[in-house]
């Protein structure tokens, strides 16, 4: 199958990565400015314009939208980068969660081991500090990566999908059972896990109620997320992912070393989830099994496929907007249009319909997400005009013969 | 001449089976050392099936590949394209949503060494090799004679260019041989023309073996200075052009299978 | 020489791979006769048990293989599909026909439900492939596969709409009652299971090996160009291989919904999930293999969950998950199917 003839237009001009450095900028501006609105300008507002803040944009909602974008971003490099389909990612943030629950709480009250930890000393417990845990927990997800890699992403795109569900499926169910592994308590069953420690950030103790403080550390991860994710776009790995995403077979025959790349992007995207995890158990002080469902894989998936696989910027403003409507914005509105019309629709329950709806469309509409790196969408309309009258083209389809 | 030369890379006896369908059958090849050499055959001869054992693709019913000495048979692709054996491809196989120099350094991949940890902090080293590579990168494309589109997407370059990138590619692997799969195809007889003389310079300037395989039997017979012909898997006859051109058995598989034979 | 290395590494494995089966074999087969030893009636019983839930799963798994014998996509949204079949099959006979009781007229609305089931399903089946994966033929696989999951969601939010999110208790028509065999009783809606799912696969089987249509689906499967030059209509093909395999899901859903009783808008989701793994485990593509793998997999659910010497229910869905990975990194062509020689 040949590829179509283009003729260059000498006019237009290649927008550089400057692009990156605009975002990044708007993005610390923006957090910040959020920073000063919460802390200073709300809390002397007029209470009207507090309650309207509370009903829609309240703190808490954003610090646990942050968490999903530590998440989302973490599987932006799976399947955005690599081109990975990977439905059990909850199976990482559950590990995550854990990872704080055994090493950030009263859990394991047969021990006592303190270290770097605020809690005081005379707590059961095994305390560590937030920020050890979190480096425990991308370890532990790395290693859960890697293992779960190493059998299974040599398999081709459809029976890696399955597999990943699997054990999307497998890991929570154990830690729902985890009670009673022949008689060692690993999770505490369905009861769960908590209180988690409080965070320790220059001798202040973060409980769960403080937000602000919170939203700097989550806020924090995020750009870490986003940092690493562009430093490796911009080096070999990138390359090699965007490469075995494009053309896995042409990859190999330029000598990237295909199981080593991938497991590669799922250990880094592992270990994203991991540190999703560790934040969102003291985002909600514990870790509860039965929270870490099927769909939370697939809300992840929404959010990376809206912002536009593997685009940093539109995967962060995908997961925000995700978040906040499932959160914030469907219960909201679903109030507002209710008491508006006298009407009574549980607008929560249409999340699924949302959901479906969204993947589905984005897959047949817009696969190049909401936001696209502006050359992307260059390279992917471009051709449309030209292209509308004959059969869809895609760049590399897998019926292609040597 | 080159064909004086030790062989750089040696099949023998190589026989592919599909079930039960005898794609190759019992072929011995080799590529003498800077030499460039041509596989030719009616459709269907078998010769990208032989192509795709020589790069590691298809592992062989029977027979071993050996590549500088070394057996390479049943050897995963990319660590012989480490090792260096380049090829492109039939239908061409570039990373369409990168770059013409992104395309040509991914093909760098194994040369570089930067880790995870390397690529995240950007130490000095990191950059630097990122640097040497982009330019290493860039002067390939300049060599192929396509400098200009370094930052262009490959999915919008021209037929024509996106041929040369996909050599460019290959020469980032810095081969000891590099295998064409028909890489004439859809070209006019003017480029077919430019494109004998970019063979003879690659082989020059780069100092490799080069393997085509190819239909054109105008370009066959003005840049190969031996050929291999395959009828149904098996090799028939091997060459100089004139030899070729001549022997009877090559004619008649040609015209039994109604194929255009171009002087 | 160097070339032998090569071929003994591949015997090497294949040695290895045979011991690893045999004992897992082994080892099942110990399991089951200890079992058995412990606990006959209860043996029997629950082995009846597996096997009517694996009829089930064979009839949806039937679904999943044909399609993707034909297009290469798991239709993720197939389990659904049958769950809505339940759905329907409950509305219809209960609310519908108002049937409440086994009655010589509920024989009557039964066969004419089944027919309608399978005409709902099938229907809806084609118009998911016509409207959202058709587009898609030729796109990266990604993009069909997020497609199809996203179309599992849509189909669970009716489901939602429809029965509320909670489970929901329906009365069967099926006569209740065992017949008693040495003391081990079989359920009568287990022996009506099989006695409508036989002649359903009897006629799935002529349909696919007999009929002009049949023909047309295993070429367009073994290769689709070839079959569009030889005059194969293939869009049609294809529509036609979706409304199969919907009829049959509908017809499992109607199954199971008198059988079990309950209909659940996350019912499909499990089950799908069971049935797909039957699935491979018989050969994706292959039939009768995914007729064998329900089988299989039905008794060694049934088995874990209801024998003494199992993990129980709770583990049920890591028992077939954990088969399910194990079979594709070692065996992804299954038991029976025959494995792609990918050509390049």
């Amino acid at each position: 199958m040949a590829i179509l003839t283009r003729k260059k237009s000498a006019s237009k001009k290649r927008k550089a990565p400057a692009s990156q450095r605009t975002w990044s900028i708007g993005f610390l501006t923006l957090a910040v400015a959020i920073y000063i609105f919460y802390t200073y300008i709300v809390p002397h507002s007029p209470q009207g314009f507090q309650d309207q803040i509370q009903t829609w944009f309240p703190p808490s909602a954003l610090n646990e939208a942050l968490v999903w974008v530590i998440a989302a971003l973490g599987l932006n490099i799976v399947v955005g980068y690599a081109g990975l389909l990977d439905l059990g990612f909850v199976a990482f943030w559950a590990i995550g969660g854990y990872t704080a629950g055994w090493f950030m709480s009263g859990f394991f009250y047969q021990l006592n081991i303190h270290f770097g930890s605020e809690s005081p000393k005379h707590f059961p417990g095994i305390h560590f500090s937030f920020w050890i845990v979190l480096l425990l927990g991308a370890l532990i997800c790395a290693f859960f990566g890697i293992l779960i890699g190493a059998p299974t992403l040599r398999l081709k795109s459809d029976y890696l999908a399955i597999v990943t569900l699997g054990f999307g499926e497998i890991i929570p169910q154990v830690f729902v059972n985890g009670e009673n592994i022949h008689g060692f308590n690993l999770s505490n069953g369905t009861k769960g896990i908590s209180p988690v420690d409080n965070i320790g950030l220059f001798g202040k103790r973060l409980g769960p109620f403080d937000l602000n403080y919170k939203y700097m550390i989550f806020v924090f991860m995020a750009a870490l997320m986003v940092f690493i994710s562009l430093r490796l776009r911009s080096g070999r790995l990138g390359r090699a992912w965007l490469a075995i995403r494009e053309d896995e077979l042409a990859a190999s025959m330029m000598g990237v070393p295909l199981m080593k790349t991938k497991l590669s992007a799922y250990a880094v995207g592992a270990i994203s989830g991991g540190l999703a995890g560790v934040a969102y158990a003291t985002h909600v002080n514990g870790i509860f099994a039965e929270r870490f469902q099927f769909s939370i894989s697939i809300i992840l998936l929404a959010m990376v496929v809206l912002g536009g696989m593997g685009n940093v910027w539109g995967v962060m403003v995908g997961a925000l907007l995700i978040a906040w409507v499932n959160s914030t914005g469907l219960p909201a509105v679903g109030n507002e249009i209710n008491s508006t019309f006298n009407t009574n629709i549980n607008f929560p329950s249409y999340t699924f319909l949302i959901f479906g709806g969204l993947l589905i469309l984005m897959m047949l509409f817009r696969r190049e997400g909401i936001l696209p790196e502006s050359r992307l969408k260059m390279v992917l309309h471009e051709t449309d005009d030209e292209i509308r009258n004959e059969e869809p083209h895609e760049f590399i389809s897998e019926e292609e013969a040597l | 001449m080159a064909l004086d030369s030790a062989p750089v890379l040696e099949a023998k006896n190589i026989s592919v089976e599909f079930g039960g369908l005898k794609a190759v059958e019992d072929v011995s090849f080799d590529i003498p050392d800077r030499s460039v050499v041509s596989l030719i055959g009616p459709n269907g001869a078998g010769k990208t099936t032989f192509f795709n054992v020589l790069t590691g693709l298809y592992k062989p019913t029977s027979g071993f590949v050996i590549y500088n000495d070394e057996d390479i048979t049943g050897v995963v692709p990319h660590k012989i394209a480490e090792k260096g054996l380049a090829r492109t491809f039939q239908n061409i196989r570039l990373f369409g949503l990168m770059t013409a120099e992104e395309n040509v350094m991914v093909a760098m991949h194994s040369h570089l060494k930067a880790g995870i940890i390397g690529t995240i902090i950007g130490t000095r080293q990191q950059r630097r090799e990122e640097r040497e590579a982009r330019e290493e990168a860039r002067a390939l494309l300049t060599f192929v004679g396509i400098g200009k589109t370094a930052t262009e997407f490959a999915r919008n370059l021209s037929y024509g260019d996106q041929r040369r990138l996909e050599v460019a590619r290959a020469l980032a692997l810095r081969p000891k041989v590099l295998l064409l799969d028909e890489p004439t195809a859809g070209m006019n007889p003017q480029e077919s023309a430019v494109f004998v003389d970019f063979v003879h310079k690659v082989r020059d300037e780069k100092n490799l073996a080069v393997l085509l395989i190819e239909h054109d039997m105008s370009v066959v017979m003005k840049v190969s200075e031996r050929i291999t012909v395959l009828d149904r898997g098996m090799k028939i006859a091997e060459g100089s052009p004139a030899e070729i051109k001549s022997n009877p058995r090559v004619i008649e598989a040609y015209l039994g299978k109604s194929a255009e034979v171009n002087n | 020489m160097a070339g032998v290395t090569y071929k003994t590494r591949q015997l090497r494995r294949r040695y290895i791979e045979r011991a690893f089966a045999t004992i897992a074999v082994a080892g099942a087969a110990l399991w089951l006769i200890a079992n058995l030893i412990k606990s006959p009636t209860q043996f029997f019983e629950v082995t009846f048990t597996g096997l009517s839930n694996g009829i089930l799963y064979a009839l949806i798994a039937l679904g999943y293989t044909l399609v993707y014998g034909i297009i290469e996509l798991i239709n993720f949204a197939h389990g659904d599909l049958f769950m809505l079949g339940g759905l329907f099959s409950a509305h219809f006979i209960t609310l519908w026909f108002g049937q409440k009781v086994p009655s010589a007229v509920g024989w009557g609305v039964l066969a004419l439900c089944l027919i309608a089931v399978m005409v709902f399903c099938a229907t809806i089946n084609v118009a998911i492939e016509r409207f959202a994966y058709r587009r898609l033929r030729r796109a990266p696989k990604l993009a069909p596969l997020i497609t199809a999951v996203g179309m599992s969601f849509i189909l669970q939010f009716v489901g939602l709409r429809w029965n509320g999110s909670g489970q929901k208790i329906w009365p069967s028509l099926l006569p209740s009652g065992n017949l008693s065999i040495f003391g081990v009783r079989l359920p009568y809606t287990t022996i009506i299971s099989f006695a409508i799912t036989i002649p359903v696969l009897l006629v799935l089987t002529y349909i696919v090996t007999r009929t002009k249509q049949g023909k047309a689906m295993r070429a367009t499967a073994q290769d689709q160009d070839a079959s569009r030059l030889m005059g194969i209509n293939v869009d049609r093909t294809i529509s036609f291989t979706f409304g199969l395999g919907g009829a049959l899901a509908g017809a499992a859903g109607l199954l199971f919904e008198q059988t079990r009783g309950l209909t659940s808008y996350n019912l499909g989701f499990q089950l799908g999930l069971i049935a797909f793994t039957a699935a491979v485990m018989g050969g994706i593509g292959n039939l009768q293999g995914a007729v064998l793998g329900a089988i299989i997999i039905g008794l060694i659910q049934g088995l874990n969950d209801g024998l003494p010497i199992g993990l129980g229910q709770q583990w049920s869905n890591t028992v077939v998950f954990s088969i399910l990975i194990l079979l594709m990194v070692f065996k992804p062509t299954g038991l029976l199917g025959k494995p792609t020689t990918e050509k390049v």
